[in-house]
């Protein structure tokens, strides 16, 4: 086992590739592409003994993976933000088909106006569909937490499709020391795809996806999705600790960073997290006791890991990549729903958004919020929620306002004059 | 509170009806909720419409599980438990049917002394909703024909003037063949929250996904759903008459309903032919007939 | 045709393989070609399904297949036909798979998903050369909604959203097929099960993107008798309103030349949804028009 430098799109790529996935049904989307070519060549030179299709659409590609899923062959596909979105009808229905695989999502803001680099804004738009979900911070957990999936999906307990995410550019397209498991590993972790009764054969008469009348019979199947969902937190926890004792690598359902003695705490989600943790290392020395919890799972979503971790807190900021109209940071609402009525949960959930379509985080905004908390954790008052954007940042915003606006200005022009 | 349900099948009017009733009250100064509930909207499928008429706002939604009165535009689904006709009526309500069978066979069949009404179709009536519309006015007491005739015609806006004048033809005899039961049906109440049937909540296991997805691991399961009861008319093989040429009848049956018996001679499966009667239109030497199912004797 | 093994109508199945029970609707002209369909194909295949009217084959728990069902969304059906056709071929190449176990992959679909919705998918699964056969069940609307006007609405037709008639032209979908160069295409009906059983027949012996393009009376939507549906279904044949026609090796074949041809109006007067052309006074220019279109149509077959 050797470590090599690698994209995050070559980390999600190794990840199908170690996982012997037999199909691969693809739709080119920046910021992901690299992915699809990476697996299409492998596919050409027979270093994988895979099938990659290139459909038409997302919403035909997500078709294609779960039928070929519930016809008993392991598939991997990937896409991102709008094609995610393209996707979304079947990224519901297919999760209750119970076939399943496992899709990488590469994080990039969504339209409008359109963008191509990252927030959460798009994965969250698939919080509710009944797919698993596993966020990275890093090109190496890209890799680990792919083959983690395959286990996670396929267990028998379990038996729903899962999303790995990574930012688009701060992993998609950064490289990393990446420590590859050796094949003969990762087939010690991850045993073939075992589709049991679920699946087409002749000699087995077999409807799937079948409609239901009455919401009585509705409900049944929605809740069993969603019990196995919360199953999977369990068989996670079994999971991870496999993955450690074949590679020394572990992967909880949360990450936790200097958070035992704190008093204080970021809540983050993705690759900007690594940029809390030095941020932490920073505060420290300059004498704040905080810390980081990194949410890896956000379906099933960790509760109690949160609770536990948070339990005692002074005040905590929720940084939230990612945006709910008419609500702020979707993170912000989860952790608040944990968190409510808990004995020793932290007086004080502040809200910050940040890093909307890649907007970077630094770290003086870090240094920025631990102030905030520690003021709030003073006054007993919460603060209000805070778009972390500078006076700087909107000064050249109104430059290209300027250029946009400038024929309506212009009274030459026939515009209203400034 | 009024709390009506009409029963028929798809084709028969029961939304109209439904609407028909419902505005009816609401000209004569009720508050009013009205709607219609089908399951996959298919001719001769069952269907029902609910009209709930108040002196007030009405906050109950959805189905009515207790109510005042059931009136049945087709007979044959008082006998189909699916369609659901007799729900709610063990402890009070009234059932009205369009029938010939007198509603002393029926309160006996079916173990509802005194609460079963019936009429017979006038001739050259079809079973329509209009005629449970005139039925339901009347035994409720509370709505005169001026009202009934103003709501017919405010739902039927539109439709031929031919239409209009036959259905409120229709109404106004039920209307008036009802007469003697005026006011027989009468307004429940809402209930109580105190010595109530607690519901028996449970918590669903997790199960295993070849449960637990909406999968069926067997063939031909549709064989259980007795799609003969759709059926108002039947076909009758003389096999006298039948050249046993089974290509035409069976190959045309879209439900594959007529099976082929080894010396070819088509067998139509009752269970499950929906009275199309594609099998009467086509067969060359005429020998399917049809006849009203009413009068058919099962084999 | 040569061969076939379908050479009068009593060498039609005689055995009837798709179940009963549907909630589809009594004299369902789609059901009718569909069982034709099922009663040659057999079990040992996969239907992979779209929304629309035949959605509700399989309410759970019953169905009337013998073999597999898959219902995907309304877009997605040759997409779900793609996924299964590759994960068989997968599962075969990799000898995970008896041969025995393979099975015949089907999309189905009505017209509003095959002329409109469906139709970027099945284009490109064509051109991948997906082996798979697509029937169509073409009721001319948005049936399972309420009839609708769809893409494959015709001329003159009322729906509830074309009150006065639709003012469209029905899209050529067969065209749209064989403009790709398909391996098989063929329109059907449920009223000529002998031409229907060669087609399929044909389109079984070849591999490839195959297509069964079957209009089917809606006596629901096209307001008409359940007890006519094969006599409407016949007067489209013959009065060229529905040609029978195959397309293979690059050439188009008609199986039914109607001789003579009858007026459309002997097809327009069996239903309702064209009543108004002929009530309250006759509509002579749009009964002009389509009467044209229908003789446009047969005055380029040669």
């Amino acid at each position: 086992m050797s470590r090599q430098l690698l994209t995050g799109n070559a980390a999600a790529a190794w990840g199908a590739r170690l996982a012997r996935a037999d199909y691969i049904p693809a739709f080119p989307i920046t910021p992901q592409t690299e992915i699809i070519e990476t697996l299409s060549a492998w596919c050409d030179t027979g270093e994988m003994a895979a099938r990659l299709v290139t459909l038409e659409s997302e919403h035909a590609m997500l078709t294609a993976a779960a039928a070929a899923a519930a016809t008993g062959v392991r598939v991997f596909t990937a896409t991102s933000s709008q094609g995610l979105l393209y996707a979304m009808e079947m990224i519901y229905t297919v999760a209750g088909w119970r076939a399943p695989f496992v899709l990488v999502n590469v994080s990039r803001g969504l339209a409008s106006p359109i963008t191509l680099e990252p927030d959460h804004t798009d994965v969250l738009a698939a919080r509710d569909a009944g797919f698993l979900q596993i966020h990275c911070a890093t090109c190496q957990e890209v890799v680990d937490s792919v083959l983690m999936a395959y286990r996670l999906a396929e267990d028998a307990r379990v038996r729903l499709p899962a999303i790995v995410n990574l930012d688009g550019y701060y992993l998609s397209f950064t490289r990393e020391p990446v420590e590859l498991p050796a094949p003969e590993v990762a087939d010690r972790f991850l045993p073939p795809f075992e589709p049991h009764e679920l699946a087409f054969r002749a000699s087995q008469p077999l409807s799937q996806a079948v409609v239901v009348l009455g919401g009585s019979t509705y409900s049944y199947f929605r809740y069993e999705s969603h019990l196995a969902a919360q199953a999977a937190l369990a068989v996670y926890d079994e999971i991870a600790a496999d993955y450690a004792a074949l590679t020394g690598r572990r992967h909880d359902v949360v990450e936790t960073w200097r958070l035992e003695d704190a008093e204080y705490a970021f809540v983050m989600m993705g690759s900007f997290a690594t940029k809390a943790k030095a941020a932490v290392e920073r505060l420290r020395e300059a004498g704040v006791a905080i810390g980081l919890l990194r949410l890896r799972l956000l379906r099933p979503f960790p509760a109690a890991a949160i609770r536990r971790a948070l339990a005692g807190k002074r005040a905590v900021a929720v940084i939230d990549q990612n945006l709910s109209m008419g609500r702020g940071g979707v993170l912000h609402g989860e952790l608040a729903a944990a968190l409510y009525g808990q004995p020793d949960a932290p007086p004080i959930l502040a809200s910050f958004i940040g890093g909307l379509g890649g907007r970077d985080l630094p770290s003086e905004e870090f240094y920025a919020i631990a102030e905030v908390l520690r003021e709030a954790a003073r006054s007993g008052v919460t603060p209000p929620q805070r778009l972390l954007y500078t006076e700087h940042e909107l000064r050249e915003l109104r430059k290209l306002q300027a250029i946009a606006l400038a024929e309506r200005h212009d009274p030459r022009l026939g515009g209203r004059g400034p | 509170m009024y709390r009506i349900r009409l029963h028929g099948r798809g084709g028969q009017g029961i939304k109209t009806a439904g609407r028909m009733l419902g505005s009816a009250f609401f000209l004569s100064g009720w508050e009013v909720q009205d709607a219609t509930v089908y399951g996959a909207e298919r001719r001769g499928a069952p269907v029902y419409a609910y009209v709930r008429a108040d002196h007030g706002p009405i906050h109950e939604r959805g189905v009515i599980r207790d109510p005042d009165l059931v009136a049945v535009v087709d007979e044959s689904l008082v006998g189909i438990p699916s369609a659901g006709v007799l729900q709610g009526l063990a402890g009070r309500g009234l059932l009205f049917i369009l029938s010939t069978t007198p509603a002393a066979l029926w309160q006996q069949r079916l173990n509802l002394p005194d609460r079963v009404l019936t009429l017979a179709p006038p001739a050259g009536a079809p079973p329509i909703g209009t005629l449970c519309v005139g039925a339901a006015a009347r035994l409720t007491g509370v709505i005169d024909e001026a009202a009934l005739v103003a709501a017919i015609r405010q739902e039927l806006a539109g439709m031929p003037a031919a239409v209009v004048e036959r259905n409120l033809d229709w109404a106004r005899r039920a209307y008036a063949e009802l007469a003697p039961h005026a006011g027989r049906v009468v307004e429940g109440g809402s209930g109580t929250a105190v010595g109530y049937a607690a519901p028996d909540w449970v918590d669903l296991p997790l199960e295993p996904a070849e449960t637990a997805a909406p999968a069926i691991h067997a063939a031909l399961t549709s064989l259980r759903v007795p799609t003969g009861l759709w059926r108002t008319l039947r076909p009758v093989i003389d096999y006298d008459r039948c050249n046993r040429c089974w290509w035409v009848c069976s190959e045309y049956c879209p439900d594959g309903a007529i099976t082929v018996a080894a010396d070819g001679t088509p067998r139509i499966d009752y269970e499950h032919c929906k009275g199309c009667l594609i099998c009467v239109a086509q067969c060359p030497p005429h020998a399917i007939s049809a006849i009203p199912e009413t009068e058919a004797t099962n084999p | 045709m040569n061969e076939t093994a379908f050479k009068r109508l009593k060498d039609l199945p005689s055995q009837r393989l798709l179940g009963t029970g549907t909630p589809l609707c009594a004299g369902c002209g789609g059901l009718e070609a569909l069982h034709q369909i099922y009663d040659i194909l057999g079990g040992r295949s996969v239907f992979v399904n779209a929304a629309g009217c035949m959605t509700l084959l399989a309410v759970y728990p019953f169905t009337p297949f013998r073999g597999a069902w898959l219902y995907t969304a309304m877009a997605g059906a040759p997409a779900g036909a793609q996924g299964v056709r590759d994960a068989l071929d997968l599962l075969l190449a990799k000898g995970r798979l008896p041969p025995a176990e393979d099975l015949t992959v089907v999309a189905l679909t009505g017209d509003g998903v095959a002329y409109g919705m469906g139709l970027s998918a099945t284009s490109s699964a064509i051109e991948r050369g997906l082996d798979f056969l697509y029937i169509v069940y073409d009721n001319e609307g948005y049936g399972n909604t309420g009839q609708q006007y769809s893409e494959a609405t015709p001329l003159g037709a009322k729906t509830a959203t074309s009150l006065r008639g639709f003012a469209g032209r029905k899209k050529d979908l067969f065209a749209i097929w064989t403009a790709h160069r398909p391996a098989y295409a063929a329109t059907v009906i449920g009223a000529e099960p002998l031409d229907l059983a060669r087609k399929l027949e044909k389109a079984l012996s070849l591999k490839g993107p195959r297509l069964l393009l079957a209009l089917a009376p809606c006596p629901t939507g096209w307001d008409f008798d359940p007890k006519d549906t094969v006599e409407v279904g016949r007067l489209a044949v013959r009065t060229g309103v529905w040609p029978l026609k195959e397309y293979v090796d690059g050439k188009v074949t008609h199986t039914r030349l109607p001789h003579p041809r009858l007026p459309v109006e002997d097809y327009l007067r069996t239903q309702g949804r064209f009543r108004h052309l002929f009530e309250p006074v006759r509509d002579e220019a749009l009964l002009a028009r389509i009467q044209a279109q229908v003789d446009d149509y047969w005055a380029g077959v040669t």
